[in-house]
């Protein structure tokens, strides 16, 4: 495929920042039910007492409640990371500062947690990115131990792989973690800069995982092609990569050989929550009507997409992970806009 | 030991108690390692490398950035704080954090008015960036930076109604100081800001004054000039006459021996003495008028240069003389982050530095959101019995939890290995073995020089019976309560 073709279109935003109950704050994940509904873990601000919560919603932004707030106690959270869900509509949050992994079901009953701070077998330090095979095995990105666990549905450990370092295999401060529709599992290497790629393989026994290094893809850089400090990873049935290029402010696309394909630095408009509050709160409406919100930037730095998203709001600021749907759809958590952009993949 | 090994050991004992002396008003405080790689490098040599920040490296804006959102996205103050704070625990540029913190104090603004954590950190970074540079670039640099702008209001400063809030402060606060210009002088000052604004300014004036962070979070703010809404006309200031802009305000500033003054005052007040209050200034002659008079003919030579300034002062007599040392009362943010740097708590980003940042603010210093346009009043008026009550809890809690890798190893290096340690005894020198204890927890906590009445107290913990580690730990706690510990 020739570079820059464009499979990615801008589709609509969903979100509005908000302290608690319709919006998000700080959202840092997000996973599509297969009851279709949209399921985002907030990690708010500060110490949070008020913004986390898993918001849930959907594609028009039908506003259907939260669960699961801010505490240590079952079912609570501090510091929510990542999301995922298994063939039984179970939802799975991992928490960086609690080092555990929480079970809900749709309506946000707490079904089970399980997890505690170390680096033995099933403990975590700073537990973040998640995902689940089709047998409903559970892949964890263990951060700051730099290797991912494998556990059952019901939490019991299985196997690990990875070490710190920099070589096949080896992570450093893993993030986002997907299983691609042939199984094969995706992470993203944070500190790394870079995706790495491992065959399930079977799971093994006695600490063996079963997974293989088969490639990784990316290096250091801004350039096309290039990652700086990935945070996630989406790869859809013909092995596209979607990667949230986090340092970069950027989400790539690469083919199923890892040559890169396209960029998109985010197209945010208003979402339909955005827009009801510029209807009701009609002077600052109007004033943002008549405000240039891409103006041609003169400031120190102003090569850094970092600053540059600061100043454009349109940008994507902090995307947190990639995730795809059934029906075409790339969702990507833009973290520090409060919002989930979403695109639409064309040819489907 | 010979008397020439003696004169030796106290050479080094001086050369040690000065080089702390630097490393406590140049930066944040130092280990013993620290200050004897430093003694070994000698002390002009210590001081260049002070000055030259051009690759600082700290833990990381990514670092920090995963793992504090707030400190990512900066809707409020505190996030952008704890990023700085970050940066002052964890760099290897302590004097440029200072000089940061410097100007800071100085060019005082805060959430009250700007509303927008993110712009409030642009202002952090722009003083880090031209904070040891020329002044005059600073100056400007200050000019066009939207906190201060939006903080003084010249946004509403125009072409046909002028505000003259910023020309005020630039000269009252900012350079030149009460009684060295007119109320003339202001009006034709804030004349030649006219247009200084930021851009969007309506829609970011309605966010800020609702608070608002709807839809997505705060949007930065950006400087732009309005040709259209300058008064380019012809003014008069300080004596000169021209069609001046805010540009050539700043030359005119730049170039009077008020403004090389006041900010050679500024920088003996914060590096070398208490000074009073800045609205004392005017009538309180300063402490030490020649050693003024010195820094504002470096000012002159080196063409507004800080660095040059700084050389001059951290080299200087008046800055080494033994009378300067503990003279200070530390600053809430500087006793705080000289025990996290100790204490190696942030490694790796956590929430605890939430709460670290509170703890600041319960000490009296809160920033990114000092109490108006003045600043903090130092010196002595850190000190009350709540926020003495305050420094003292947090350096005990900080310092007693063994837990922090930093705690850890200077307990470790304290104790001392194997029984019956107690005559002429380690390091050369002569002592028991709670003398030798209490000699390694000084050093351990930044070669710090105590009174009598310290160093007894410690002895009396040294020399206690029951776990040799807690009583450690209770040194180190009793230590960083010492007036000692409090001042720099």
């Amino acid at each position: 495929m020739s570079k820059q073709d464009s499979v990615l279109e801008y589709d609509l935003t969903i979100g509005l920042i908000a302290m608690e109950g319709r919006g998000f704050e700080y959202p840092t994940d997000m996973v599509v039910g297969r009851d279709g509904r949209l399921y985002v873990p907030n990690r708010a601000r500060d110490l949070g007492e008020r913004g986390v919560r898993v918001t849930v919603t959907d594609i028009d932004s039908e506003y259907y409640g939260t669960f699961a707030h801010h505490g240590q106690g079952d079912g609570d959270m501090i510091s929510p990371m990542c999301i995922a869900e298994d063939s039984r509509a179970r939802l799975y949050v991992t928490d960086d500062h609690t080092h555990r992994v929480s079970v809900f079901d749709y309506e946000g009953n707490f079904i089970r947690a399980w997890g505690e701070r170390g680096d033995g077998a099933g403990q975590f330090n700073g537990p973040s990115g998640i995902a689940v095979d089709a047998d409903d095995n559970i892949y964890i990105a263990d951060t700051h131990n730099d290797r991912v666990q494998k556990f059952t549905a019901g939490g019991e450990f299985i196997s690990e792989f990875g070490s710190s370092g920099g070589g096949a295999g080896e992570f450093n401060m893993p993030w986002g973690v997907t299983v691609a529709p042939n199984g094969d599992l995706y992470i993203a290497d944070w500190g790394n800069d870079r995706i790495q790629r491992f065959s399930s393989g079977s799971a093994g026994s006695s600490g063996s995982s079963g997974c293989e290094f088969v490639a990784a893809y990316g290096k250091s850089g801004r350039g096309d092609g290039e990652l700086l400090r990935p945070s996630g990873v989406a790869i859809d049935e013909r092995g596209y990569m979607y990667v949230s290029d986090w340092g970069n402010e950027r989400l790539q696309v690469f083919d199923a050989d890892g040559v890169f394909v396209q960029k998109l630095r985010g197209e945010a408009g208003l979402s339909k929550w955005a827009a009801n509050f510029l209807e009701i709160n009609r002077e600052e409406g109007e004033a943002r009507a008549k405000s240039n919100l891409e103006p041609a930037l003169q400031v120190d730095d102003a090569d850094d997409p970092h600053t540059q998203s600061a100043y454009i709001e349109k940008y994507f600021w902090g995307p947190m992970s990639v995730k795809l749907d059934d029906a075409g759809r790339v969702y990507v958590t833009d973290g520090n806009r409060h919002r989930i952009q979403v695109y639409r993949r064309t040819g489907n | 030991m010979g008397r020439q090994d003696r004169g030796r050991q106290d050479g080094n004992k001086q050369d040690i108690e000065l080089m702390a002396h630097l490393m406590r008003r140049a930066g944040f405080g130092a280990t013993q390692a620290e200050i004897e790689a430093c003694v070994e490098r000698g002390y002009e040599a210590t001081v260049e490398r002070l000055l030259d920040t051009g690759n600082a490296q700290w833990l990381g804006d990514f670092m920090v950035r995963r793992f504090d959102l707030e400190a990512s996205g900066m809707i409020n103050y505190p996030g952008s704080a704890r990023k700085w704070l970050y940066r002052m625990v964890t760099s290897d540029a302590p004097l440029q954090e200072k000089m940061t913190l410097f100007w800071h104090g100085i060019f005082a603004t805060g959430m009250p008015k700007v509303i927008n954590g993110r712009v409030l950190s642009d202002q952090v970074d722009m003083f880090r960036r031209y904070g040891m540079g020329k002044f005059d670039k600073l100056l400007l640099e200050l000019a066009k930076n939207p906190a201060m702008i939006v903080w003084l209001d010249n946004q509403d400063n125009h072409k046909d109604a002028i505000n003259e809030n910023w020309g005020r402060e630039l000269l009252e606060l900012f350079s030149m100081g009460v009684g060295n210009y007119s109320e003339d002088d202001i009006k034709e000052c804030a004349r030649a800001f006219t247009g200084w604004t930021i851009g969007n300014t309506e829609y970011m004036m309605v966010r800020s004054a609702r608070d608002s962070d709807w839809p997505y979070g705060r949007i930065d703010y950006y400087f732009e000039y309005r040709a259209e809404d300058h008064d380019d006309g012809e003014k008069t200031f300080l004596g000169q006459t021209g069609n001046f802009d805010g540009e050539d305000i700043i030359n005119i500033i730049c170039q009077q021996e008020a403004t090389a003054r006041f900010i050679a005052r500024h920088m003996y007040h914060f590096f070398v003495a208490d000074e009073p209050p800045v609205p004392a200034w005017p009538y309180t002659p300063p402490r030490d008028e020649a050693a003024i008079d010195m820094l504002a003919q470096v000012y002159f030579d080196s063409d507004y240069d800080i660095t040059a300034m700084l050389r001059a002062l951290l080299n200087s007599d008046f800055f080494k003389a033994e009378e300067a040392r503990y003279e200070k009362v530390k600053g809430p943010a500087e006793f705080a982050v000289g025990i996290l740097r100790m204490t190696r708590e942030f490694e790796m980003p956590n929430r605890e530095m939430i709460n670290r940042f509170r703890q600041i603010n319960w000490m009296g210093q809160e920033l990114n959101n000092p109490p108006s346009v003045e600043g903090w009043h130092q010196g002595v008026e850190w000190i009350d019995t709540g926020t003495l009550m305050e420094r003292i809890n947090f350096a005990s809690e900080q310092l007693g939890d063994v837990d922090k890798p930093g705690v850890r190893d200077m307990v470790n290096s304290i104790i001392v290995d194997g029984d019956g340690v107690d005559g002429d005894g380690m390091d050369g020198r002569n002592g028991t073995r709670s003398e030798m204890m209490v000699s390694r927890c000084l050093e351990q906590m930044g070669a710090l020089a105590v009174s009598d009445d310290t160093r007894d107290a410690l002895l009396s913990v040294a020399a206690q019976d029951g776990d040799e580690r807690q009583n450690v730990t209770q040194m180190l706690r009793l230590t960083a309560a010492s007036k000692e510990f409090q001042r720099s």
